[in-house]
């Protein structure tokens, strides 16, 4: 069979950041097949898909299509030979309908003029052609994130494109979003589209793909049939070693109550509980999960603990005092580390230097100020220091970090946070969007952390992550603790109904019936 | 690490220094429009606003007069910008400085250095507290600085204007204006026949200041982060509204040092039409600067230069009127601001480079 895509010897090297992107690079693609191409963050898979798609020029090999040596210097080539790209970032007008969006600049008209209704319908026809249904006049800014990338595959298929790149489309779903998706990719293969598919998440290769390729470095390390290979030894090969893809740890030495919070009640940024009555108490050497969908209230727990936001009723007290009116400062002058769920906004400054970001918790220590004046040399041997202890790779003491991949951006949170051993430490999604070995790293030094004695207070969507790092697990729901459950005898099935509000009595009745009901699913 | 520092300074020039040469080639098109002889022109425009003709006798020493109260307004706007404010609110800090300075010059009267130390002090926390509306307005009620501050400039314009005419006039002339200040108020100038002096000198410390503030000293460290960043300084314990409002006090007291020194150093007085938009040359000088102390400086003192080398030089010499030197400094900014005009050229240069160059230093990866 020939290949629909097979791109031959691709080199691109970045003169701006010196960055050799992509190395001799193969890649070949068989008609109507699901190919994931996976790597770590910086690895070059992005840049491989924009030189298909026309984005970047490569600095020099081939590619082809169907056989056919192609030039693609733009992405209009590339529409025209058939390729479309879903970008991680959705390129919509959020002001514009769904059928305006699909329709931009293929808009059918009558001498100039606009037809709202044959747009609505023409979109109707194309989702019903393709399973995928939408409401045509529905405005983008009124869609969750699963709905409008849908419309950005309708965008492409109405296109005519018969090959797909999706660059890290589960990145910004939710599970229930993700596996919708992973059907429509299922259904869209079956209509004998090629569909290529960017993600670092490898238990999303496994489920969904036909054969994938893993990149490392700038380098193709070699293509595989999914049906003959296994998440270990795809984790191997993107990172280049042996992977713990579950950290060990030591039994738990629960020492004293380091934070403790009573009856806490927080509003949202609209006014709203977000949080109501909740108590719970974080020990000396323990961690404390927070499970629950995204959205029931961590965002909110998480800036009440750490400082960033009021508190509408309660107490927390940390090490034995009450701290409901202390600023963050004092909060983490009192040995509290937090790192946050956004780390490119929240965590880090973006366009300032690495430096500069590593002592926004601390520049006012007489370590690294004296008499309102910055000690430079004091902070650029303590980035030097960072840098060194944390291995962040690519990080260099007075340079901007704007540049950095995720995973060197979160080293360089946690590093902070946790330079200067502090004795409680909120780690709220500390591994989202991150690679197989960020993940690795993060979950290995938030466990030293904890044997060290201090008390971590870890806040995940994930089930994966909250059962093998925890200690202890609370479930939240819409704001309240729904339960708590004990990690060692906790069951996958436990948290899930508690995470989706049930209790765990239902669940015992629902086994005992055994019979299949729906009432408990995530909606 | 030199190498990478080098670059750095290049990377920040680079445009704003493309944008002077576009700009000045655009005058060129204008002189050929108006059939006048182009080098001749050229030759005219740098010899009256940067040479000297014969020895002490330098257009250029008048370029740095002019140039003072633009860095020091300029200062005050890269103080603001930042911190996130975006203040342009120069122009009316800078007018009642200067209308507190006048008054002080004449209404009091105290010993030569500490009369016009005391002036100055005066305008500055004048400038400050007229710096603070603005800035106490956005941390307690939300209201827009920019808007706040242009309301506030058009209502210093008329402050002074009535200051002028009515309680500070001193005689009945045409044109009104305020007595001469005291002789004890005036600042010295370097040369006889020139009114370059102390208070360049006065700028050329409060750049040095400006900058090790900003970048050496921890409320500078607060401003610059909290600017760039309001949830990232949150998060580190940095109050952002604190830093907004010192911002304004720090950028309103340059502003208001700007007008003490050009009453003090310059014109000895105010007068009706005393508001000629220096402020917002500071403004432009601080963008053109890539809102830098140091890039104000520079900026500020070829602003000078070029609109004496037009008024001098080709209004009086060659009859071109004098408005193009405006004209020029209104294209610089505005291929400043349309710098991604330049970007692919850039790009497509540095290429070039690093490919010539990588031949020497190949397979080397990063």
């Amino acid at each position: 069979m020939t290949p629909a895509i097979e791109m031959k010897g691709i080199t691109k090297f970045f003169t701006s950041t010196q960055v050799r992107a992509n190395e001799g690079v193969d890649f070949s693609v068989e008609p109507g097949e699901v190919h994931a191409l996976v790597g770590e963050n910086g690895a070059g898979k992005t840049t491989l898909m924009n030189i298909l798609y026309g984005l970047i020029k490569p600095d020099s090999g081939d590619i082809f299509i169907d056989s056919q040596n192609v030039q693609i210097g733009h992405p209009d080539d590339a529409i025209k030979h058939g390729i479309g790209m879903v970008h991680q970032h959705f390129k919509l007008v959020p002001s514009f309908t769904v059928a305006q969006n699909i329709l931009l600049g293929i808009e059918p008209n009558e001498a100039g003029f606009l037809n709202q209704q044959k747009e609505n319908k023409l979109v109707d026809e194309l989702a019903k052609k393709f399973n995928l249904p939408v409401d045509p006049a529905a405005r983008i800014w009124d869609l969750p994130v699963g709905m409008q990338q849908r419309v950005e595959i309708l965008k492409v298929l109405q296109r005519k494109a018969k090959i797909l790149i999706l660059d890290e489309p589960t990145a910004v779903l939710t599970p229930q979003e993700v596996n919708e998706l992973i059907t429509v990719i299922r259904g869209l293969s079956r209509l004998g589209y090629t569909i290529i598919f960017i993600t670092h998440k490898l238990i999303e290769v496994m489920t969904v793909a036909d054969r994938v390729s893993v990149m490392r470095g700038g380098k193709m390390m070699g293509t595989k049939k999914v049906s003959e290979t296994s998440i270990p030894e795809l984790a191997r090969m993107m990172v280049g070693r042996e992977v713990l893809l579950r950290v060990k740890k030591k039994d738990i030495q629960r020492g004293e109550t380091v934070l403790e919070v009573r009856n806490i009640s927080v509003a949202d940024v609209n006014g709203l509980a977000a949080i109501s009555h909740v108590s719970f108490q974080v020990h000396k050497g323990e961690i404390v999960a927070i499970a629950g969908v995204s959205g029931n209230g961590q965002t909110e727990l998480v800036e009440a603990i750490s400082g960033m936001l009021h508190l509408d009723g309660g107490e927390i007290i940390f090490k034995g005092k009450t701290i409901n009116e202390a600023s963050v400062g004092e909060r983490r002058d009192l040995g509290m580390a937090h790192i946050p769920e956004d780390r490119m906004v929240v965590g880090l400054n973006l366009q300032t230097t690495l430096d500069e970001n590593l002592i926004v918790s601390k520049y006012n220590h007489s370590e690294f100020s004296r008499y309102g004046f910055l000690l430079m040399k004091a902070i650029s041997d303590f980035a030097e220091k960072v840098v060194k202890a944390f291995s962040i790779a690519a990080a260099r003491p007075g340079e901007g970090i704007a540049m950095l991949s995720g995973g060197n951006l979160q080293k360089v949170v946690v590093g902070r946070e946790l330079s200067g051993n502090p004795s409680f430490i909120i780690a709220n999604q500390p591994t989202r969007g991150l690679d197989v070995g960020s993940i690795e790293f993060v979950h290995k030094t938030l466990i030293e952390e904890r044997d060290k004695g201090a008390g971590v207070l870890l806040v995940s969507v994930e089930l994966d992550e909250v059962l093998a790092l925890s200690d202890r697990i609370l479930v939240l729901y819409r704001g309240v603790i729904q339960g708590e459950l004990n990690t060692a005898t906790a069951t996958e099935e436990q948290v899930g109904i508690l995470m989706a509000g049930g209790t765990l009595e239902d669940l015992k009745q629902q086994q005992k019936t055994s019979e299949p009901s729906d009432k408990w699913e995530v909606k | 690490m030199k190498d990478q520092r080098l670059r750095k300074l290049l990377d920040a020039i680079l445009v704003p220094l493309l944008a002077v040469l576009s700009g000045l080639v655009v005058m060129g098109i204008l002189i050929l429009f108006l059939k006048k002889p182009l080098f001749e022109s050229y030759a005219t425009l740098f010899s009256n606003g940067f040479g000297c003709r014969e020895y002490g006798n330098c257009i250029f020493i008048t370029a740095l007069e002019r140039a003072t109260p633009i860095i020091l307004t300029g200062l005050s706007a890269v103080v603001a910008f930042r911190s996130g404010m975006f203040s342009i609110g120069q122009e009316g800090q800078y007018l009642l400085g200067a209308a507190a300075a006048a008054w002080l010059g004449y209404a009091i009267h105290l010993p030569p250095i500490l009369h016009a130390l005391v002036i100055m002090i005066a305008a500055m926390l004048v400038g400050a507290g007229y710096g603070w509306i603005p800035g106490i307005l956005k941390v307690k009620l939300g209201v827009n600085e920019l808007l706040a501050t242009i309301m506030l400039n058009s209502i210093a314009a008329l402050i002074i204007e009535y200051l002028v005419q009515f309680p500070m006039r001193a005689d009945t002339s045409a044109v009104a204006h305020s007595p001469v200040i005291d002789e004890s108020a005036q600042l010295m100038a370097f040369l006889p026949g020139s009114k370059w002096g102390v208070g360049f000198v006065i700028a050329v410390i409060a750049v040095i200041v400006v900058y090790y503030y900003l970048w050496h000293t921890k409320p500078g460290y607060e401003q610059r982060m909290a600017g760039q960043s309001r949830k990232f300084a949150l998060f580190g314990g940095i109050s952002s509204d604190n830093s907004a409002v010192r911002a304004m006090l720090i950028s309103g007291a340059l502003a208001g040092l700007a007008g003490a020194i050009e009453v003090t150093g310059v014109h000895r007085r105010i007068m009706t039409g005393f508001s000629v938009g220096l402020g917002f040359d500071g403004l432009t000088s601080a963008i053109l600067g890539q809102i830098h102390p140091i890039g104000v400086f520079i900026v500020a003192i070829l602003f000078s230069g070029l609109k004496l080398g037009a008024q001098i030089g080709l209004q009086l010499q060659l009859g071109i009127p004098r408005e193009l030197g405006g004209t020029i400094i209104g294209f610089i900014v505005l291929f400043v601001a349309a710098g991604k005009l330049y970007e692919q050229g850039i790009l497509r240069a540095r290429d070039w480079f690093t490919r010539r160059r990588g031949t020497n230093l190949k397979g080397e990866s990063p």
